[in-house]
């Protein structure tokens, strides 16, 4: 009896907090989608509901019909798939050196990766605005994206490590006796196996480049390589906002990583924090 | 024979072990290092130079003028401002992330119906870019026309009707709520992952023993996600003191400095009065801050696990 009484407690006490969470981290992005199909009348009249003909598609038409919108949203795309395919490159197979094999200063390397985190990452734009600019690659899509690979990098080499590192040696000791060198025990041992911890460190690069705000301010000097955040932020910015418009742009700007998140979500978090659990 | 067995076998005999593979293993991380290495070993020296210098973007001369940004550090009022609003913004942000991450952790530990659908769309918040989490917080806080302010309306307190990031006291607590609103999923997802992870046997040995709700989080649970936890802590404490985009986006640094953190004022130094010396070393000031909290942290972290 008492222990039933304490099990529908406990219940009642987890749906509550739930709930609020479902309030506090759902509502606004409900709220932001809502407001992208309302008129800015209907939005200005402060009221919640609005009769049916204030609901319009005119905030997407005008934003899509404008013709820097659909520039800078390819901008975003484009440096989001190069970040994305040059980190993955570059991060699978150091992370495969770190797990795999006996170098010198092995543990001294890791965290010397692990540690560029802590730089500051405003300390660090000052000198790179400086060798990009010297590099020639200002405003530059490809100066954008050596940028944010250092945003990316050093997470993504921390977690593919501990991702490999879960995985059996004997995989690749089978591989290397059967004669395979190392490209091939990479690329039709290792990678079909670690598949899904590689696909959640494609993600992680992706929003991540997605997201960049810092970076793109600096290096973006025309709409050449500007992106969806950077145009996110200069019309909130302005004097006299039209809301609908912003929420259109916003909503716009969320769908793709949403999208690639309800693919992945079910392996995120143990692919991020592969290097925390460790399986015995 | 078949063929690709024939194919491997040459390669056998042709390939010369010239390179041992030890040393294949460090070719493997050039291209990474590489770019650390150029993108951010060698800017981080170059700013840490750069702080000993006047080094402006308006000026093509540039001299050495030793402490004499860290002298003027000293006498700069927003400076202090700002160190104590990203000391107290880290530490509020990461001691409220980690008490609410066990809290949501807790709750969906539950095998309850539903919770599968809500873990699936609780991370959503993470994913999406922080400037589309301070445009919608912004038009939230709006005066009249925000959320906030209709919902505050209709329960009786339109005396409250304020634009929320644009108040003195109101606004460096909202940039707090945007931290919480980003990161309390992902601390939850963490520790439920970590939490799962904790053999079942262990509670049900210890409810045989008669232990409490209380002392079986206390001695089981968290003991067995403190690596987990170490983790979290470790880079969001990093990642929330380097940040530069939500007070950025949200309000620049204001209203009249009320939320500058470092970072903006490092940030408006540099990009708007082009004074790369004097934001060089300020990024240096927050740069020793972090390696002493990283000390600290890892030896008292090593003495625990010692004991």
């Amino acid at each position: 009896m008492m222990r039933m009484r304490s099990r529908t407690r406990t219940a009642v006490l987890a749906y509550l907090i739930v709930i609020i969470s479902l309030i506090f981290f759902i509502l606004p992005m409900l709220w932001i989608g809502y407001t992208s199909f309302r008129t800015q009348p209907s939005i200005f009249s402060g009221q919640v509901i609005s009769p049916s003909s204030e609901y319009t598609l005119q905030n997407y038409e005008t934003v899509l019909s404008v013709a820097d919108f659909p520039q800078y949203f390819w901008n975003s795309i484009e440096i989001g798939a190069i970040v994305t395919l040059v980190s993955l490159f570059a991060s699978i197979i150091g992370a495969y050196s770190l797990s795999r094999f006996d170098i010198k200063w092995k543990n001294a390397l890791i965290i010397g990766i692990f540690s560029t985190q802590m730089f500051p990452q405003v300390l660090l734009i000052i000198p790179m605005y400086l060798v990009v600019f010297s590099l020639s690659l200002l405003d530059k899509v490809i100066g954008v994206v050596l940028g944010q690979l250092i945003l990316v990098l050093p997470f993504q080499i921390w977690m593919l490590k501990g991702y490999f590192d879960n995985l059996p040696l004997d995989l690749d000791e089978a591989a290397r006796i059967d004669g395979c060198n190392i490209p091939e025990r990479l690329l039709h041992v290792i990678l079909p196996v670690a598949a899904p911890g590689i696909s959640v460190a494609a993600f992680y690069s992706f929003v991540v480049s997605w997201g960049d705000y810092l970076i793109v301010s600096v290096i973006s000097q025309s709409q050449r390589t500007a992106t969806v955040t950077l145009i996110m932020q200069r019309l909130s910015a302005s004097l006299l906002i039209r809301w609908g418009e912003v929420a259109a742009v916003t909503i716009l700007a969320i769908v793709p990583t949403i999208l690639l998140f309800s693919f992945i979500q079910g392996r995120l978090v143990a692919g991020l924090t592969a290097g925390a659990i460790r399986e015995e | 024979m078949s063929a690709g067995e024939t194919i491997r076998l040459t390669k056998r005999i042709h390939r010369f072990p010239i390179i041992k593979e030890s040393q294949q293993g460090v070719l493997l991380l050039l291209p990474a290092l590489i770019v650390i290495a150029v993108f951010t070993v060698y800017p981080l020296l170059d700013g840490l130079r750069m702080a000993l210098t006047d080094r402006n973007l308006l000026r093509d001369s540039v001299d050495y003028i030793g402490l004499d940004n860290f002298k003027r550090m000293f006498l700069d009022n927003i400076f202090w401002l700002s160190l104590e609003h990203s000391l107290v913004l880290t530490t509020v942000v990461v001691v409220l992330q980690f008490v609410l991450g066990l809290v949501l952790a807790w709750a969906m530990n539950q095998n309850l119906p539903g919770m599968g659908v809500f873990k699936s769309i609780i991370m959503a918040s993470w994913v999406i870019p922080v400037a589309a989490t301070v445009t919608m917080f912004k038009f939230m806080a709006q005066p009249d026309i925000g959320f906030i302010n209709i919902a505050l309306k209709s329960i009786g307190f339109a005396n409250l009707n304020r634009y929320w990031f644009g108040d003195l006291t109101t606004a460096l607590p909202f940039i707090i709520l945007l931290h919480l609103w980003r990161n309390v999923p992902f601390y939850g997802i963490a520790f439920l992952a970590a939490m799962q992870a904790i053999p079942k046997s262990y509670y049900e040995a210890a409810e045989i023993d008669g232990a409490g709700a209380w002392d079986r989080f206390r001695h089981i649970t968290l003991p067995g996600i403190r690596n987990m936890i170490i983790v979290m802590v470790t880079i969001h404490v990093l990642w929330t003191f380097n940040n530069f985009d939500f007070v950025w986006l949200a309000t620049g640094g204001g209203p009249v400095n009320a939320t500058d953190v470092l970072p903006t004022y490092v940030y408006r130094q540099s990009w708007s009065q082009y004074d790369l010396g004097y934001a060089a070393s300020m990024g240096t000031v927050m740069l020793v801050i972090l390696m002493v909290y990283f000390i600290v942290y890892m030896r008292v972290f090593e003495r625990q696990e010692r004991a």
